[in-house]
């Protein structure tokens, strides 16, 4: 027996999997998908129903597994095979390239800072961009960057380039490094791990709106999902903790939160309910409201299933301050102007109920995380991938790349409305 | 001591500081303070470039102190220390001085004044760090037996997952038998049949399991001592705990001694070695016979899982739904005892077999009027299960459920309840029970729906209340012997509702089950084993360290006069028998500075929390 554990994932969950037996005295190998650990709990803004920062919870934790003796981290790696038998497992890992010699890199950031190349995010849940270098967030543990090879201008004309005899175009990162750190010719490395034990701790995603064409199947803009909400709710996010519409930067005075979108609907979507989405909804609307005080939120529900400890005062605090619930469900979703039209049921007075919404948030169905084997390019890539593999973009590339409305990508380039115009703005108007 | 080269770091905690107070300003206006060598301000000082920052402005300095401006100490303090002891400082030289909590959340109308605030505070703390002296962690031994409270679902489960792990375990049961609440129930939802018998496997396995103690009719009376080393006294009615399953012949065995190496992960190879005695006998402990044939023994166990659980709502609390007057009103735990194998559905006022019957949830719960705010959580569950019992066994039965809001968030559950209303054709009524009333042989159910807006009459053979779950009766009496708080419900009160679900704070002491807040079987069984993997992580240290910032007593100044001792809310002072000096033991001292204040001859300090440490903070701030 191998008293060696592997933990597969690296999320809330699998990061206290690996704390606890570490902690106990066995040596962990902690795989990752990403570059970097925190799962989906470090997008999110504040957790319920005590309104914790969860960067401020969670980064004590991630730092810990980073320190941590017993601990051997492997991001942006993935499980390719797994044989033998309990108590003597032997794990076949396949780090995909990372462009970067992480012994080298001390994780300064300049790469990350001078890089001209940019792309959607999909840590930021398509809300804001990404260099083509870039790391999750900035307080990703490891904080290493990887390159995105469907990004970065050099990896993209070698071949071309090379063919022609001339060296590929840019290579900014490559000159400024100040240890060299950079190595376009990366490859793919594998490694064998032997274990005794294996802990499966993927985690979720998000069901992609695409697979919703009565809420506009993703292509409506200023129709997000709920993951997005988080980011823009978050300090660290893109808009700095104020709430934005993606399509023009204006803040929403009306938003409607849909719950059970792609949940509990056989026919279209998952049979199930997603559980989580009542509580972060109500927590989304209550958060809005603490942001922008003249703003109305409403919410419409089959049920308020707040079932745990101090949750149902937590949706009974969230009423009381102002946030209005419906019953009932929504049958469309489209724009009409400036505004989105939210068209739904009242099913407690029976009668049809129409808003103007400036923005809408989407409680997507929670399904398994992806574990089907993507081509390395398009995994490096891509964060939100779904069931159905034709649609796999979120919401907002989609809007973005099509949605008539679509004029305001948020990081563009010259853009009047940028991300960092916010957090100046933001920042100038906290210091008066 | 005015040569202090302290590095002052400031933190923007995101925007939860940054948009109250001027960050800047606070480095700036603390950068040419006496002692301060450095200062600086980061995004989020918590995250690893922001560590890697104060590592090297540490080295890059020659820095012996650091000061960071952020959130409560109780949130990072520990993170940061670890950060400076990286560097080769002594972690004693860091501070946490709280600009997040005391300053910018509480004076976010007032950013002026709170950076001024956060000023002074930087300062006071800077001041505190420049009489710090650098103290080493204590290091206390464990020992390597736990003790759970409640025999229900988690306690075995706790129990099992401990002492399979080679380490013994004290199961203490106030009822005279093991299985707690699920053994009242028939069958649970999802997977019906196996469950009753799931219990039964698991309760005979804790019986003969050669690792656990199990005590039933018994209680905790008192907790002492600190983490890894309590010392608990149990009192047992009688002769009860014989009853299961220990024969009186065994109950002599001594426990042998608990040698940490042979118990250690280390030494798991040979689980034959001295533990492999067949019964750890309470007898090994202090025992001694009370009045009415109750019996206390003492034991000194390293960690305890409360699992005791919770109880059900006295119905006669419920008048409103008649219960209590109307025999055929019951709680869905009496309708659960007619579904049991071998029982018959039959109504208690006629003995009739019931062809109309109505579940009213929350009856009780969600309801701030009748002290019951709180949602009960299984209810959504447990009613379609029986209403589908219902109609399996009575052919022709029809059962109708008012609900409020449908809460089966789980895996396979809100599937389930489909099935309810689907196949066994339940009817759903959103909304309350306004009036029961009897009428004839009938109980009249006098109801709203909601959703069509109707009011609804019912004539039932029998009306099914699911009533509120309780804490456990007399928790908030044990809470208080385990020194854990509870809630304004009686629930035990969680370390952290999301991080950590199983602690308590006080450490070394876990909670699992619906003790801690409503909750059913799986969760129940999940936090269980959480609760004694926690227990586990502690036994698998060589031994605990504990903060070195206790008090202490100049023997010279001490009259040995006894006032520390009765000060001391944890029992850690005594006067010492020969020396006659007041003494510090040293791992039950929490640093509360009561003895302090006390102490009339000013012997008594707190290391690092000093008499001149406050008065040059006090001088700052006035």
């Amino acid at each position: 027996m191998i008293p060696r554990v592997m933990v597969i994932g690296g999320g809330i969950a699998g990061i206290q999997a690996a704390l606890d037996v570490a902690n106990s005295g066995y040596e962990v190998v902690l795989v990752e998908r990403l570059p970097s650990i925190g799962g989906h709990m470090a997008q999110l803004s504040e957790t319920f129903p005590t309104l914790d920062c969860s960067q401020c919870i969670m980064t004590p934790r991630t730092v810990e597994v980073g320190h941590h003796e017993q601990i051997k981290l492997m991001t942006y790696s993935e499980v390719e095979s797994v044989a033998g038998e309990v108590g003597h497992f032997r794990v076949r890992v396949r780090r995909a390239p990372t462009y970067v010699d992480w012994d080298a890199c001390t994780g300064c950031g300049t790469c990350q800072q001078k890089c001209p190349y940019k792309a959607e995010s999909d840590f930021e849940r398509g809300i804001g961009p990404r260099k083509a270098i870039y790391t999750l967030n900035p307080q990703a543990v490891p904080n290493k960057p990887v390159i995105d090879p469907d990004a970065c201008k050099w990896l993209l004309t070698r071949a071309e380039r090379e063919a022609e005899g001339k060296k590929p175009q840019c290579g900014a990162c490559q000159k400024l490094c100040p240890t060299e750190a950079i190595r376009f010719d990366d490859a793919p490395a594998y490694f064998e791990e032997e274990v005794g034990a294996i802990i499966l701790a993927t985690g979720y995603d998000l069901m992609s709106p695409a697979r919703l064409p009565e809420y506009g199947g993703g292509m409506v803009a200023d129709v997000i999902d709920g993951l997005a909400f988080e980011r823009l709710l978050a300090s660290s996010g893109p808009t700095a903790g104020a709430v934005r519409r993606p399509s023009d930067g204006a803040t929403p005075k009306e938003i409607v939160f849909v719950q059970c979108a792609g949940s509990r609907d056989p026919e279209h979507g998952a049979p199930y309910c997603s559980k989580i989405c009542c509580m972060y909804t109500a927590k989304q609307a209550m958060l809005y409201k603490h942001r922008v005080h003249d703003g109305q939120a409403h919410i419409f529900y089959i049920d308020v299933r707040a079932g745990g400890k101090r949750y149902e005062e937590f949706i009974t605090r969230g009423i009381e301050e102002g946030t209005d619930y419906l019953r009932g469900k929504v049958s469309k979703i489209y724009r009409d102007g400036e505004k989105v039209i939210v068209r739904g049921a009242d099913t407690l007075n029976g009668k049809p109920v129409t808003l103007a919404a400036d923005l809408v948030v989407l409680a997507m169905a929670v399904l398994p995380a992806p574990t089907r084997r993507r081509s390395p390019r398009a995994w490096a890539s891509r964060w939100t991938p779904t069931a159905s593999s034709s649609r796999s973009t979120t919401s907002c590339s989609r809007w973005r790349a099509r949605g008539p409305a679509c004029t305001w990508p948020a990081w563009r380039p010259g853009r009047r409305t940028s991300p960092k115009r916010w957090r100046r703005r933001a920042a100038r108007r906290a210091r008066c | 001591m005015n040569k202090s080269r302290i590095g002052v770091f400031v933190c923007h905690c995101g925007l939860n500081i940054a948009a109250t107070v001027d960050v800047a300003r606070v480095v700036e206006a603390v950068r040419d303070d006496p002692g301060v060598a450095y200062a600086a301000e980061y995004k989020y000082m918590c995250s690893d470039p922001g560590q890697n920052m104060i590592k090297d402005a540490v080295r890059e300095h020659n820095l012996d102190g650091v000061v960071v401006a952020a959130c409560s100490p109780a949130m990072h303090q520990v993170t940061f220390r670890k950060t400076v002891a990286g560097v080769g400082m002594n972690p004693y030289r860091m501070e946490s001085a709280n600009i997040r909590e005391q300053v910018s959340w509480v004076h976010q109308d007032d950013p002026e004044r709170a950076t001024l605030k956060a000023i002074e505070t930087v300062r006071t703390i800077v001041e505190k760090v420049r009489r710090n002296e650098p103290l080493e962690p204590i290091a206390i031994p464990v020992n390597r037996r736990a003790l759970v409270i409640g025999g229900g679902v988690a306690g075995l489960t706790a129990a099992l997952d401990i002492a399979d792990a080679g380490y013994p375990v004290i199961l203490v049961e106030r009822a005279d038998a093991l299985g707690g609440k699920m053994r009242q129930l028939s069958g649970t939802y999802l997977n019906f049949d196996a469950a009753p018998d799931m219990l039964a496997k698991r309760v005979a396995r804790v019986q003969q399991h050669p690792h656990i103690q199990v005590l039933t009719s018994a209680e905790v009376m008192a907790l002492e001592g600190y983490v890894g080393n309590f010392t608990v006294r149990v009192s047992c009615r009688g002769t009860a705990r014989r009853a299961q399953g220990e024969p009186a012949d065994r109950s002599d065995t001594p426990l042998p001694p608990l040698t940490p190496k042979s118990l250690s992960h280390r030494g798991r190879g040979d689980l034959k070695s001295p533990l492999r005695v067949r019964s750890p006998s309470p007898l090994s402990g202090r025992g001694g016979q009370g009045d009415e044939g109750e019996e206390s023994f003492t034991f000194d166990v390293g960690a305890v899982v409360v699992a005791t659980g919770w109880d059900s709502y006295p119905m006669a609390a419920l008048a409103e739904y008649g219960a209590g007057e109307i025999p055929d009103v019951i709680d869905y735990l009496a309708f659960e005892r007619m579904l049991a194998p071998g029982e018959a559905i039959r109504r208690p006022s006629d003995g009739r077999t019931p062809r109309e019957v109505v579940f009213v949830q929350c009856a009780g719960s969600r309801d701030p009027a009748n002290g019951v705010p709180y949602c009960s959580k299984v209810c959504c569950m447990v009613v379609p299960k029986q209403a589908m019992l219902l109609a399996e066994r009575v052919p022709g039965a029809q059962a109708y459920v008012f609900y409020t809001d449908i809460r089966s968030a789980g895996k396979n559950y809100d599937e389930y309840v489909q099935r309810a209303m689907s196949e066994r054709h339940v009817l759903y009524l959103r909304g309350k029970v306004s009036r029961l009333f009897r009428e004839g042989d009938r109980v009249m159910v006098w109801g709203e729906d909601t959703l069509s807006g109707q009011a609804v009459e019912i004539a039932a053979d029998l009306v099914v209340l699911a009533t509120p779950l309780l804490a456990a009766e007399g928790a908030r009496e044990l809470a208080q012997r385990l020194r854990i708080s509870t809630d304004a419900h009686g629930f035990y009160n969680e370390a952290h509702p999301k991080l950590r679900p199983v602690e308590t704070l006080t450490a070394g002491v876990f909670v699992a089950g619906a003790g801690q807040g409503p909750k059913d079987i799986p969760e129940t069984v999940a936090e269980a084993s959480g609760a004694a993997a926690k227990a586990l992580q502690l036994f698998a240290q060589d031994h605990i360290t504990q903060e070195p910032t206790v008090a202490v007593v100049d023997a010279d100044l001490c009259a040995a006069c006894g006032a520390c001792v009765e000060a001391c809310p944890y029992g850690a002072r005594s006067i010492h028998p020969v020396w006659h000096v007041a003494t510090v033991q040293a791992a039950l001292c929490q640093g509360c500075g009561a003895c302090v204040a006390a102490c009339p001859n000013k012997a008594c300090s707190v290391r690092n929390w000093t008499p001149e440490q406050i008065l040059g903070m006090a001088d700052l701030y006035v």
